[in-house]
């Protein structure tokens, strides 16, 4: 379902409610609220209150150990981040690895979907297979990988070695940041799957029958009636990919550590960097919303580039 | 098939591969290569982490790789159960995955039932709030939480990464959806009988939404069981690892160890896998409600 459904049957769904009361303050009302406290202190307490305390630290020179000594600085972590060249080569870093992993998955997982949803053998098999990776832990998924692509020992280049070749896989500038995109195809592949093969079953069969009586080859049924069909869920699968990639951490945390030479440290890295290793909390506070900022850009260009004329 | 196969003891075997041969289908053929062939480079990390996992570091540091190991150790699992505290990880990602779940099926189902089943005004600009919470990516509230955690004394404590996981916007949204769904009527006859909403509530929603909670809980518990940013920010003492952190924190750069670092892997994966093997339904079904259109 795309987001801008979903947004449309809830406002409906509010809309139409049972008659409103007359009275100020119905018993209903009180129970109704009532029952959103657990949820709205937790909301507001782990949520909410950090969304504005970030930007007020974004304003200061933070002081972790008396925030109340922290400096009014009013725009100059701002101004700063602008010509900080590690911001943007992160945000370079960053945008390579959304490319080199959002359209592998959402292809791969759609070619996938689409082939088990055929008459195939092991259809449970080979979904359990698909879908497997996506419950592991990165840590877990880190230490295969950095075990498989590793330069002396991993099989991976055993196997090259007989036609000549050693990459170095997690070490080298040009193929590091690869390496942890093919890492990550095999670690969230699975999501995407089972969200298409689903979108797939939903498809109406007669559509396919009435194609076929018109003659229509396999392919102008995939281009007129599946991908129509499934475009949806497709759009869905685009943006929480493009939104859950861009903050990627973990792999380039744990196989690389950002290096070589910098050339894996994607802007979550180093937004944790600035926190946690150089304890500068108000300009990583600015970093976060930088980010917010970009990401909203992006996702409403994505949304209106891809979604733009499906008005059903 | 099943009347082909009845016949096919009588006839011989070359006219049953002639026959088998003029009645393959290439496209089909196509199709099992690619997707046994992505199956198996799937498979293939797994095979390596389990078998590696007992290898002796001698074969290790062979240039050649072995799928079967010839020689088996146990060395490495003896030593993580010795030397490591991977037990406690286990157990503190056990609780905080578990309390973490039952917290967010509380709360969310709560909040999900008052907005699907109760009139009040403003709960439709409550629930465009929690939807639109949807969209706040995690790293920009790290900082300033991790200022609120500390303020509170939580830091390195399960309860620091347990209470920022509970306000969870997908579980209410999914649990919404599916209560505005349950019939009005079965709501009226259980008021006609004097019924509370907690009555309401206990004895006709959640016994009608058994299987959406059962799915909602098994994604939470794989999400907060496999967290990785928060936690290795708020857990600072060994003792108070999970799991994956725990994990990272074993790694030493200077020296290499296969064996070990894929054995912990071992450890660390297993509990989920057989989890994932046993309520494979539920798990699906939970990823199909966030993409699927009604």
């Amino acid at each position: 379902m795309s987001i801008r459904n979903r947004l449309g049957s809830i406002t409906k769904s509010s809309d139409s409610g049972r008659a409103q009361s007359i009275g100020p303050i119905s018993r209903e009302t009180i129970a109704g609220i009532s029952w959103t406290i657990p949820y709205l202190a937790a909301f507001s307490v782990f949520l909410l209150w950090p969304l504005f305390l970030g930007l007020w630290m974004s304003f200061h020179n933070w002081d972790p150990l008396f925030p109340s000594e922290s400096e009014w600085i009013g725009l100059q972590n701002y101004v700063e981040l602008m010509s900080d060249p590690a911001l943007w080569s992160s945000l370079w870093n960053t945008f390579y690895f959304v490319v080199l992993t959002v359209p592998t998955i959402v292809v791969l997982s759609l070619f996938l979907a689409l082939g088990v949803y055929r008459e195939v053998r092991g259809k449970r098999l080979l979904r359990t297979i698909f879908f497997s990776p996506y419950v592991l832990t990165i840590a877990v998924v880190a230490f295969v990988w950095m075990e498989l692509l590793g330069t002396n020992f991993g099989p991976l280049n055993y196997y090259l070695g007989f036609i000549g070749l050693m990459p170095e896989w997690l070490t080298s500038t040009g193929l590091a940041m690869p390496s942890l995109a093919v890492t990550t195809v095999w670690w969230l592949l699975g999501f995407n799957f089972i969200i298409l093969l689903a979108s797939r079953q939903g498809v109406p069969e007669r559509l396919y029958e009435a194609a076929r009586l018109d003659g229509a080859s396999s392919w102008r049924a995939f281009k007129d009636i599946t991908l129509p069909q499934m475009r949806n869920a497709i759009l869905f699968v685009v943006i929480i990919q493009f939104i859950y990639q861009f903050q990627v951490f973990g792999q380039p945390y744990i196989m690389t550590q950002g290096g070589p030479a910098n050339s894996t440290r994607t802007i979550v890295y180093y937004l944790y960097q600035v926190a946690f290793n150089q304890h500068s909390y108000g300009y990583a506070a600015a970093i976060g919303y930088v980010l917010f900022a970009v990401l909203v850009g992006v996702s409403l260009v994505n949304y209106y580039v891809i979604g733009g004329d499906s008005n059903e | 098939m099943s009347e082909e196969t009845a016949l096919d003891t009588e006839r011989d075997l070359t006219t049953r591969i002639n026959e088998y041969l003029a009645n393959l289908d290439i496209e089909s053929v196509g199709v099992h290569a690619f997707l046994y062939g992505v199956a198996i480079l799937f498979m293939a990390p797994y095979v390596y982490m389990f078998t590696a996992s007992f290898q002796p570091r001698s074969l290790a540091m062979e240039a050649q790789p072995y799928w079967i190991p010839p020689e088996i150790t146990f060395e490495h699992y003896q030593w993580l159960l010795e030397n490591s505290l991977i037990v406690d990880w286990t157990i503190n990602t056990f609780a905080i995955a578990g309390v973490a779940t039952v917290l967010i099926l509380i709360a969310d189902s709560m909040i999900a039932y008052s907005l699907s089943r109760l009139d009040w005004p403003g709960r439709g600009i409550l629930l465009s709030i929690i939807v639109a919470s949807f969209m706040v990516p995690y790293y920009l509230n790290i900082v300033p939480l991790f200022t609120i955690v500390s303020d509170l004394n939580l830091v390195s404590s399960p309860w620091g990464v347990i209470l920022p996981a509970v306000a969870n916007p997908l579980g209410v949204f999914m649990l919404y959806q599916f209560f505005k769904d349950i019939p009005e009527e079965y709501e009226e006859a259980a008021r006609l009988d004097g019924f509370s909403n907690f009555q309401i509530y206990s004895r006709i929603i959640l016994p009608l939404s058994k299987p959406i909670m059962t799915a909602l809980a098994l994604f939470m518990f794989v999400y907060n069981w496999n967290a990785f940013l928060w936690p290795l920010i708020v857990l600072q003492s060994n003792q108070a690892y999970t799991l994956p952190i725990g994990l990272v924190s074993l790694q030493n750069a200077q020296i290499y160890r296969p064996g070990r670092t894929l054995a912990s892997a071992v450890i660390a994966a297993l509990p989920l896998l057989i989890v994932f093997l046993i309520l494979q339904r539920y798990l699906v079904r939970a990823v199909e409600l966030q993409g699927v259109t009604e």
